[in-house]
């Protein structure tokens, strides 16, 4: 079957915008991070309703103000954080599955909830494919975060398909779900019990440090855990800095570090911690195996 | 010896010695992760080495015991590695135009930049594994005079190339990046090439040895790559 192409061109966007699917597996042993979708949850969601492959690509928006112009018919979903959209000027609610036709604008304001939004298309986008994966990350694709005027491809269709599903009603409540959910890392167990304790009971800050690589907590965790060989980490891994501070690794972590790691969120906990705005509050729960 | 095995998370479990990190354990740990991939190969996701650990991300959950049971089936003197014989050369220019803090350091360790660049570029370093940056490779065998603690404050970009030392490491930046280790010299050789099956050149356990260059030579290099050399 012969595919036309279109373009998304970016017209407006805050940093951390970026092309991102499964990630990468299998490359750890060069150095090469995971990468891949940081709410694995509503990524898997958008390309659910648009009946895409798990692992096809999608826009990933992690900051409010982004806009773009489609050149060629397609059908798009929005997922994960809620957010104020328009097309063509005119203000959508509940945005999930719209057709597109050429010269779309589509508009993206504030995040009223949630921290990460996916715009989900149709066979997904047709970003280069580096290390088996799409996911962008500066050094291994051309672009590690989307600039103004860049146009990413996606194949076309032809044919609109009768939405039938349009009216799908996006779940947002887990969103501001406060616990986090966490098994011990290896070093949980060198951690004297003053901190073990502090770490279960309070809340924690998450700051303005926050991007794809990690997200810093505001608040000191006192660490008297001696230097120790580098070692792997993974995202999810929570770090304890020399400093006292709680780094929570996300998909573009470096894979070794050697930090404590006394820490490991669950897969859910990884996708909801991503869509935690800076100053919000989390409650971390240890889970056991 | 055998490691400690710790299951992380349903997905995530990792082995760990109690020996000092050398060339004897880094054998003990590549048999240990061939005999790993070779009972486990269709669960294994990624195996990620660190100096006295093997770690496993697995495809789907597994249930502790029977690692544990695996752990105590397996014989490791069988599947001792010896480690390969391969060195390659990489060629530094050492010089305050490509490390700026080569003259610094040589001060605060009581040195010439002569005797310091000695020191750096006459021992063989053997690559434990990536990890950091693509393509950075951890090396062990920095003479203890080296040894310097990080930078309190990181600089905010260390040029491509960059060869640093920061702690008891030395290791060489393949992308330009922030960083804390003091820059003492540049290669010109280009480290990683992600359009690659292998995007690197050295396998874990080969050996590294920094060959000194003029400035002349390294911008020769710049303008005209040549594949790494080895012996």
């Amino acid at each position: 079957m012969i595919r036309d192409i279109g373009y998304m061109k970016i017209l407006k966007t805050g940093p951390g915008t970026s092309i991102q699917d499964l990630g990468r597996v299998g490359f750890a042993q060069f150095g090469v991070p995971s990468s891949g979708t940081l709410d694995l949850r509503s990524f898997a969601w958008v390309n659910h309703l648009l009946q895409n492959e798990e692992s096809d690509a999608a826009l990933e928006i992690c900051q409010p103000g982004l806009n773009v112009k489609f050149d060629a018919p397609t059908l798009i979903c929005l997922g994960g954080a809620k957010v104020a959209v328009k097309l063509n000027g005119n203000v959508l609610s509940n945005p999930s599955l719209l057709p597109i036709q050429a010269n779309d604008l589509l508009e993206i304001g504030s995040m009223e909830i949630g921290a990460v939004l996916y715009l989900g298309i149709k066979n997904g986008f047709q970003a280069e494919k580096m290390m088996n994966s799409r996911s962008w990350f500066e050094g291994i694709t051309k672009s590690g975060s989307a600039k103004k005027e860049q146009s990413i491809p996606y194949f076309t269709i032809q044919e609109i398909p009768k939405m039938t599903a349009s009216k799908v009603k996006l779940d947002t409540s887990w969103l501001q779900e406060k616990i986090i959910a966490a098994y011990p890392g290896p070093e949980w167990n060198l951690l004297d019990k003053d901190s073990q304790e502090k770490l279960e009971s309070s809340e924690f800050t998450i700051s303005d440090l926050k991007n794809r690589m990690a997200i810093q907590l505001t608040e000191l965790l006192p660490n008297n855990i001696p230097e120790m060989a580098t070692s792997a980490a993974f995202p999810g891994t929570v770090q304890l800095t020399s400093g006292g501070r709680l780094l929570v690794l996300m998909m573009d972590a470096q894979v070794t570090g050697g930090y404590p790691r006394i820490l490991q969120l669950t897969e859910h906990s990884i996708s909801l911690i991503a869509q935690k705005k800076p100053q919000e509050k989390i409650i971390f729960k240890l889970k056991k195996l | 010896m055998k490691p400690k095995f710790k299951q992380i998370s349903p997905l995530i479990c990792e082995f760990e010695w109690e020996s000092n990190v050398s060339d004897l354990l880094l054998e003990e740990q590549l048999g240990f992760k061939s005999a790993l991939e070779k009972d486990f190969s269709a669960e294994l996701c990624e195996l990620r080495m660190g100096f006295k650990t093997v770690s496993v991300l697995f495809s789907k959950p597994r249930i502790d015991f029977e690692i544990k049971n695996w752990l105590e089936s397996i014989s490791l003197e069988k599947s001792t590695h010896s480690l390969p014989e391969k060195i390659w050369e990489i060629p530094v220019c050492y010089a305050s135009e490509t490390g700026r803090d080569l003259e610094s350091l040589a001060k605060t360790k009581k040195i010439s930049v002569e005797e310091l660049i000695t020191l750096h570029s006459k021992p063989l370093y053997r690559l434990h594994f990536y990890g950091f940056l693509p393509g950075f490779m951890y090396l062990n065998g920095l003479p203890k005079t080296l040894h310097t603690s990080r930078k309190s404050v990181p600089d905010r970009e260390v040029p491509v190339g960059s060869v640093a030392i920061g702690g008891v490491q030395t290791g060489i930046y393949p992308s330009s990046s922030p960083g804390g280790w003091h820059l003492i010299g540049q290669t010109p050789l280009p480290l990683f090439n992600p359009s690659l099956d292998i995007p690197v050149f050295a396998e874990v356990g080969e050996r590294i040895k920094f060959t000194p260059i003029t400035f002349q030579e390294f911008e020769h290099l710049k303008r005209n790559p040549k594949p790494p050399k080895f012996r």
